[in-house]
């Protein structure tokens, strides 16, 4: 471990990380409908802290309930919310882990908005629905645009005052920043659209106004989609932004004070190239109910799930880009995005093996690596690298399951062949989260 | 109580968006139904302007129920060549009117029914052909016995393809293909049709299978009311052995006629009734006779004139035998004649009463049951004791002559009962200016074997109407010159 270039720590501008290792953006259904957190977000996230990972970069946290993407997940729209996070972070800093906000708006790809959110439409770059769930959406007028901006300065200072350890920008995966950024996307005809220049206006003003209330002693990153790949379910959708235009916003937000990038892929979520792996057609079936309501596709999409004739036909759109590789998908791109800037890269896509961890960071492709699904099936891998193993014994299979059961169901792993066959095992592993500093008799 | 429920987002764009999805279904659905209703219009007939050709290939509606599918009637002499009177020559072997460019000869009509049906009407069994010589062109005269066309040689050419093994969709389509491609809705109906009309064909045969046991009709001449009785009403046959077999009649100049004792035995005084009742011959039903377009022929029928004698006439001889006409025949046979379209006796006038028994009085009450529900139920059909007196006119084309066809030419009508022929062939049109009617001794031209008719059969006697057999050889020149003239 001396040697373990995993356990070097990483230095930012403006933090230090003990490894290199970072729970990437995940997180169930487990909090207020209202988006109040509860004790068993503080739970999630702290199991990771005790499995030794150096930093936790919490789930989208949005900063506006306009901008959720699900309901019963934990906001930063109020300072009313201050005292949550700071719950939260006392918790994972107890095991010498940092805990990085993720500040989100879903912009129209907005799986559940909520009662709050029935009556209109999502706000967008665009007026134009998504191809896969048609949800509505608005083009922001300037003045929506401006609100949405101090929206993101405003949950910034909330995370410092929380006493958190840093801020991420969540411009990729084709929520509100990426549907700017994503020439597929964004089809203004304003000084927000059009050029990359002027479709990165939305980031860079975002970037500035929160750098004007955290500062610039404070962690701040931004998580981009290397490639849009827009159309790698719907071929008929344009491709959107390749890794050349993606070099070049992550120079712009290096100029704009970013103290990291952290890559990932793709201008939807989920995307068949991410979550790397598979597509469990069968479990969404089970969970898609609750989306019905949100989109005018969402039945069509239903339908396809749920019935065994019509599976065939999504899992061909789905499968045909499917990758042969999913640890360190994005590890090429997240490279040619390094050779260009000077702030530390980080990486996310189905790491879960130490040597190959050891060898992309070595090979410094990227500085440090994101993970969630793998350590959503083993809480305790930095633990078990450090320990010596290279893969844990029940590895994450990147089945996907948890990713399409978040939508109505605890966040967990749902791989019953992790679990033996066992059914009620794996329910009482996902419901543990529940359990812990739960008020029961 | 006011409604303060509002609609989601998604809730409105969908509405609009299913209303548009709606709308394109709709749109889409409109065009196919009118697509599909245009290719296959429940009920279409060919209109002609010209009320002759209107006449020759117009719909009377037969085509509906009896009808058969166009292409299956079209194929069968392809698939059948064996079962045809003259190799070759399909449908015109059975003495039929073949004009050249017409998709059928004279005296059926193609109507959509679904698909296109073939039906009969009045110019099949009323139009006929004379020629000059053998060499000569023949001319078609619409209104005149169809003299060459054997209906019940025809009528057993259907029956006999329906019941052959061969006779099946899969060949049948196969045929049809030979000639025209089918889509698949077209083959989909074919299917179903060649079976139905297999079926039809087969019963109607079984129907009317006691004429085999009864002397032929050959050409000209039909059953008229035997075959009525089981097709229309399903009488027994078993212990009715009457013949029937008469002449087919002229059908035009109708005004003068109205009142008149019509059909051969005079066994109806309305022309409107005659009409419609030998629809039903040509294959309508009560629900499918199509009423406007039988009027327009009957309208123009009503006036429309025998055709003049086109062959020299010597007016002097003529002139004489007008004053024989007036003395012997006009009496009868005039227009303004006393018992012109009167029913003359058996008894007195003692020609063949096959045809006149035929008619019963069981028929006559089902007759009158005919169109019940409409305004022209049937109700002046009478059973008589003798036949009508015809009027003449156009007698130059009627013959054979009497009820029955049984005597060739006027000359022989002239001739005592025992000199007259005793076997002719019927069918040949080349017309005979000197005994005034058609060549009666040639048994065959070409391939068409023409109908050996032999007066000893029952129903075929030559017997009775001995007027003006008395009259001197000069007597009978000059009224058989004048005859023409009529």
């Amino acid at each position: 471990m001396a040697d373990d270039i995993i356990f070097e720590p990483l230095k930012f501008r403006n933090l230090e990380v003990k490894n290199r290792i970072f729970r990437s953006n995940i997180s169930g259904k487990f909090d207020n409908y209202n988006g109040i957190g509860t004790q068993t977000r503080i739970n999630w996230e702290t199991k990771f802290a005790k499995g030794g990972v150096g930093a936790i970069i919490s789930s989208h946290v949005p900063i506006s309930i306009r901008g959720r993407i699900l309901t019963n997940y934990a906001v930063i729209d109020h300072d009313d919310k201050i005292e949550f996070w700071r719950k939260v972070g006392e918790s994972v800093h107890e095991h010498d882990c940092k805990y990085i906000v993720q500040l989100s708006h879903g912009g129209r790809q907005q799986d559940v908005g909520g009662i709050e959110n029935a009556m209109h439409k999502a706000l967008s770059s665009t007026s134009q629905t998504d191809s896969f769930h048609g949800l509505l959406c608005q083009a922001m007028t300037r003045d929506e645009i401006k609100m949405v901006v101090q929206q993101f300065a405003d949950a910034a200072r909330r995370v410092r005052e929380a006493g958190l350890d840093g801020i991420e920008l969540h411009a990729c995966n084709g929520y509100l920043i990426n549907q700017f950024l994503s020439s597929a996307i964004n089809d203004r005809k304003d000084e927000y659209g059009g050029s990359l220049e002027n479709r990165t206006r939305f980031l860079l003003e975002i970037m500035a106004a929160v750098r004007k209330e955290v500062g610039d002693d404070f962690h701040f990153q931004v998580k981009l989609s290397a490639e849009d790949r827009n159309n790698a379910l719907a071929f008929w959708e344009k491709k959107g932004n390749v890794i050349k235009d993606t070099i070049q916003v992550a120079k712009w937000v290096e100029e704009a004070g970013a103290d990291a990038i952290h890559v990932s892929m793709g201008s939807t979520f989920p995307h068949p190239l991410n979550p790397p792996g598979g597509f469990p057609i069968e479990h969404a079936g089970r969970s898609y109910g609750s989306m019905i309501p949100s989109g005018v596709y969402t039945f069509r999409n239903f339908l396809l799930f749920r019935y065994r004739l019509l599976r065939p036909i999504f899992n061909f759109l789905w499968n045909r880009t499917k990758p042969d590789q999913v640890e360190g998908i994005n590890v090429d791109e997240a490279y040619e995005i390094k050779k260009n800037v000077s702030i530390p890269v980080l990486c996310t896509g189905g790491f879960q093996t130490a040597s190959y961890i050891r060898k992309v960071i070595s090979d410094g492709m990227c500085d440090g690596v994101a993970i969630a699904r793998p350590l959503v099936a083993n809480n305790d891998l930095v633990l078990s690298f450090a320990a010596g193993k290279d893969l844990p014994e029940k590895p994450c299979t990147y089945c996907n399951k948890c990713l399409v059961h978040a939508i109505s169901d605890p966040l967990g792993c749902y791989e019953l062949s992790r679990y033996d066959g066992d059914y009620d095992r794996m329910v009482a592993e996902i419901m543990q989260v529940f359990t812990d500093g739960a008020v029961t008799n | 109580m006011i409604n303060l429920e509002r609609e989601t987002a998604v809730e409105k764009a969908e509405r609009s968006r299913n209303g548009t999805i709606f709308l394109v279904i709709f749109i889409v659905l409109a065009f196919l139904v009118t697509l599909v209703f245009f290719k296959y219009i429940p009920d279409a007939a060919i209109d002609y302007a010209d009320i002759n050709e209107h006449f020759k290939y117009g719909s009377i509606g037969s085509e509906s129920v009896n009808g058969i599918p166009f292409w299956i009637w079209k194929v069968l002499p392809d698939m059948f060549p064996e079962k045809l009177p003259v190799a070759g020559k399909g449908y015109e072997g059975f003495g039929l009117i073949q004009e050249p460019d017409k998709e059928t000869p004279v005296g059926f009509s193609v109507r959509r029914v679904i698909i296109d049906r073939v039906g009969m009407n009045c110019a099949l069994c009323h139009t006929g052909t004379v020629r000059d010589t053998p060499q000569s062109q023949p001319r078609i005269i619409s209104g005149m016995p169809a003299n060459k066309f054997d209906l019940q040689a025809y009528a057993r050419f259907l029956y006999a393809c329906a019941k052959d093994p061969r006779f099946t969709p899969d060949n049948v389509i196969l045929a049809i293909e030979q000639r025209k491609k089918l889509n698949p809705m077209d083959k989909l109906i074919y299917r179903e049709a060649v079976s139905r009309t297999r079926d039809v064909l087969i019963a109607q045969a079984e129907k009317v299978s006691f004429m085999d046991s009864r002397p032929d009709w050959g050409a000209g001449r039909v059953d008229t009311f035997n075959p009525y009785k089981v097709l229309q009403f399903n009488f027994p046959m078993k212990d009715d052995k009457t013949v029937g077999t008469v002449d087919l009649p002229v059908i035009w100049h109708q005004r003068p006629r109205e009142g008149m004792q019509l059909h051969w035995d005079g066994n109806n005084t309305s022309v409107e009734e005659r009409n419609k009742s030998a629809s039903l011959g040509a294959g309508v039903t009560p629900p499918t006779i199509d009423l406007g377009r039988l009027k327009r022929i009957e309208d123009w029928l009503l006036d429309f004139p025998a055709p003049k004698y086109p062959y020299p006439i010597n007016e002097e001889l003529a002139a004489k035998g007008e004053q024989i006409y007036k003395r012997t025949c006009a009496a009868c046979h005039a227009f303004e004649g006393e018992l012109v379209g009167k029913v003359t006796p058996i008894d007195k006038i003692g020609t063949d009463r096959e045809r006149l028994d035929s008619y019963t009085y069981e028929l006559l009450e089902n007759q009158n049951t005919l169109y019940a529900g409409y305004e022209w139920r049937f109700k002046s059909f009478r059973k008589t004791n003798g036949y009508a007196n015809m009027p003449l006119d156009g007698v130059w084309l009627r013959g054979p002559f009497l009820h029955n066809g049984s005597v060739p030419t006027m000359r022989d009508l002239l001739e005592a009962v025992e000199k007259r022929p005793k076997e002719f062939y019927r069918g040949y049109d080349v017309f005979d200016p000197v005994n005034l009617g058609f060549i009666t001794n040639v048994p065959e031209e070409n391939g068409f074997e023409f109908f050996y008719f032999d007066t000893t059969l029952l129903g075929n006697s030559n017997a009775g109407h001995v007027y003006g057999t008395t009259l001197s050889a000069d007597e009978k020149n000059a009224l058989i010159e004048y005859i023409k003239k009529l």
